[in-house]
């Protein structure tokens, strides 16, 4: 692919990312991270208070990138099922079997949108680890596939009362866990609540045009974009070290107050969240319109890509967001390049 | 009978001087002449053979002045009611110190114990009688130079001595010899000296003078020594980038470079530099950044500007036209 459409697609994606922010104000680095993520072909968990504008924000990227979307709910009563078929009885008195979300689009299926994903059990969570990893699915003695199949999941961490937690192992499925939070900005807060066009969601998210991106190109462009970003020796050596920092910070001297470093991770970092931080930090120089992985690339996607697949002593997870990134910080801050 | 009178007067001016000398003469007034003795340090336990010193400064006013020939002579043996005394002045030197009113007359005598005795006995050196003449009216006087006492002590103790009892408060205890412990408290002493001047250098991070062992002072003496290869152009900028991470406490990147500069004010003068730095990294270590656009060979720019660097970690204003210095 030549520099001219990597220059083109760049034009797309900052399109789409301008389209976003006027949808939803006050959230610039939220939206860079996911626009990145769409790029890296990474699914999305965000996570925040209620009504922090989560779903809108994820609406609005839907629409952008055009293709089949589904949403379901998460609810407690929500089996691996609903998510494949649904059965009814019919006008002829006859029941009936129709798709579910997951295959109503077939392979156009570009976005699978599970609101409030920590609401629905671990049989659900399960289902989706398969079909978040191999975008594959087998139903009705047939593999169904959604090569362009992204999920975008949000999930509050305020409510606690009939939900799940997300497994370790389902959380690393997700390339980035992005947190939501109330813009700070005075301005932009008295326009979310005085400003009549926040008001109605689906009108402010109808300002976003649609099928802005191909959705059926992004693979073939996402595969062509990590093989034009270069990451030199000495790159991959600073990730490396990032790597090891994160399963024995111990060793590069990280501390944090009130935390017994000596027991505080059981799990660093797997080499596929290394993997999709290289991912996610490539189309971050790309979309600064660089040609090689800069440091400045890996902790712009840092912690959105490696907080949430770190696995802490069960007497830590309560504090997890606030160690995990007072950790990566820590590590950024320590771990020189060259 | 002319010529016996002649004959007899040139006999008394022969005899004069001798009788000179035996005859007790008037004090001369103690406001002329002004005394100061140095005597030696201890007055007992001297036996025979032993060698006292003693130095008589003498200042005599004008219109007086001293007859050398009235000084005391070597060899001269004193004695006392007709015994000689066993002390002998052995040597006498003399220094004269002209002044506008006054001479001061320095006198050196070195006298000898030639006596002992089975128990110990005082003794003197005994009072110089010295004579001083009347410029003016040629009258001839005397001073007499204090005598100083002291007690010379037998060469052995004959029969059974209680120490106790013979012990004298004018005799000072003898003294072990000290020299071999004078020295090892010497080396002692430099030993602890040369610990001390080691610790203040490692406490001095490594530096004699304040900000000499502070980060870009020490990268900029290294990055003089690194030859200007592509191998060394990394290796400069890697020793650079070590500096400042040590300056800042923290790794530094382009995107905490505000929050350092807010840190560490005296660096903002070096914001662009800086900026550029990080460019050249880019380019040496990941290949990808603009061209960063040197007006000059980038291992001398480096080394200028580690220069400009330094200056700023010293509380110097960086003169940024100079050009790099070897």
């Amino acid at each position: 692919m030549s520099d001219t459409q990597l220059a083109d697609w760049r034009n797309h994606a900052l399109t789409l990312e301008s389209e976003v922010n006027k949808v939803v104000v006050g959230q610039k680095n939220p939206v860079r991270l996911i626009t990145t993520s769409i790029f890296a072909r990474g699914h999305v968990l965000l996570e925040g208070d209620v009504g922090v504008g989560k779903t809108t924000l994820l609406r609005a990227f839907t629409r952008g990138i055009g293709g089949g979307y589904q949403r379901i709910e998460g609810t407690i009563d929500l089996m691996p099922n609903d998510l494949v078929y649904h059965t009814y009885l019919g006008e002829d008195g006859k029941p009936h079997v129709s798709a579910g979300p997951l295959l109503m689009s077939g392979e156009n299926l570009s976005v699978f949108f599970f609101n409030e994903i920590n609401r629905a059990r671990p049989q659900v969570h399960s289902l989706l680890l398969r079909v978040m990893a191999e975008r594959t699915l087998t139903a009705f003695n047939k593999e169904h596939y959604f090569p362009h199949m992204l999920v975008f999941a949000d999930r509050n961490q305020v409510e606690k009362e009939e939900t799940f937690d997300i497994p370790s192992a389902a959380r690393d499925r997700f390339m980035m866990e992005i947190p939501i939070v109330v813009p700070s900005d005075a301005a932009i807060m008295e326009s979310l609540v005085f400003d009549t066009r926040f008001h109605d969601v689906d009108a402010l998210v109808a300002n976003v045009p649609e099928d802005l991106l191909q959705f059926d190109q992004l693979n073939n462009f996402a595969s062509t974009l990590q093989n034009s970003i270069s990451a030199s020796p000495t790159l991959r050596s600073y990730v490396l070290n990032l790597w090891r920092a994160t399963k024995t910070p111990t060793e590069f001297g990280i501390k944090i107050s009130g935390v017994d470093m000596n027991r505080l991770v059981l799990s660093g970092a797997s080499p596929r969240g290394m993997g999709m931080v290289l991912r996610a930090a490539r189309v971050n120089a790309w979309l600064n319109n660089r040609s090689a992985v800069l440091p400045e690339d890996i902790h712009e996607v840092f912690h959105a890509t490696v907080a949430h697949r770190l696995v802490f002593s069960p007497v830590y997870e309560m504090r997890r967001t606030e160690i995990a990134r007072e950790m990566l910080t820590g590590i950024i801050n320590t771990i020189a390049t060259p | 009978m002319r010529t016996r009178f002649l004959l007899a007067m040139f006999t008394l001016a022969l005899a004069a001087p001798a009788a000179y000398a035996d005859i007790i003469l008037p004090d001369v007034n103690p406001k002329y002449v002004t005394i100061k003795e140095q005597n030696p340090e201890r007055d007992a336990g001297y036996v025979v053979g032993d060698i006292l010193d003693r130095t008589i400064t003498l200042t005599i006013k004008k219109p007086y002045e001293l007859v050398k020939e009235s000084l005391p002579i070597e060899g001269f043996e004193h004695r006392y009611r007709g015994q000689i005394s066993g002390i002998e002045l052995v040597k006498i030197n003399t220094e004269e110190h002209s002044h506008s009113d006054s001479v001061t007359h320095v006198l050196h005598l070195r006298y000898q114990v030639f006596t002992t005795g089975k128990l110990a006995k005082p003794a003197a050196l005994r009072a110089e009688i010295i004579k001083l003449r009347n410029a003016s009216n040629k009258t001839v006087l005397q001073y007499r130079i204090p005598s100083y006492s002291f007690r010379i002590s037998p060469l052995s103790v004959f029969g059974s001595v209680k120490l106790k009892e013979e012990m004298s408060p004018f005799v000072r205890p003898l003294r072990l010899d000290a020299s071999r412990d004078r020295l090892q408290l010497g080396i002692a002493i430099a030993i602890l000296s040369l610990a001390l001047l080691c610790l203040l250098y490692i406490f001095g991070m490594y530096a004699w003078l304040p900000k000499m062992g502070a980060p870009f002072a020490k990268a900029y003496r290294d990055i003089r020594k690194i030859p200007n290869t592509e191998q060394g152009l990394q290796n400069a900028v890697a020793r650079l980038h070590s500096a400042l991470n040590q300056t800042a406490g923290s790794v530094l990147f382009t995107s905490n470079l505000d929050e350092f500069l807010q840190k560490k004010p005296a660096f903002a003068l070096l914001k662009q530099d800086i900026e550029k730095f990080f460019t050249l990294s880019g380019q040496v270590f990941f290949a990808s950044s603009p061209t960063a656009h040197l007006a000059e060979n980038p291992k001398a720019w480096l080394q200028k500007f580690c220069r400009h660097l330094r200056d700023c970690e010293r509380g110097l204003v960086p003169h940024l036209a100079a050009k790099a210095s070897h």
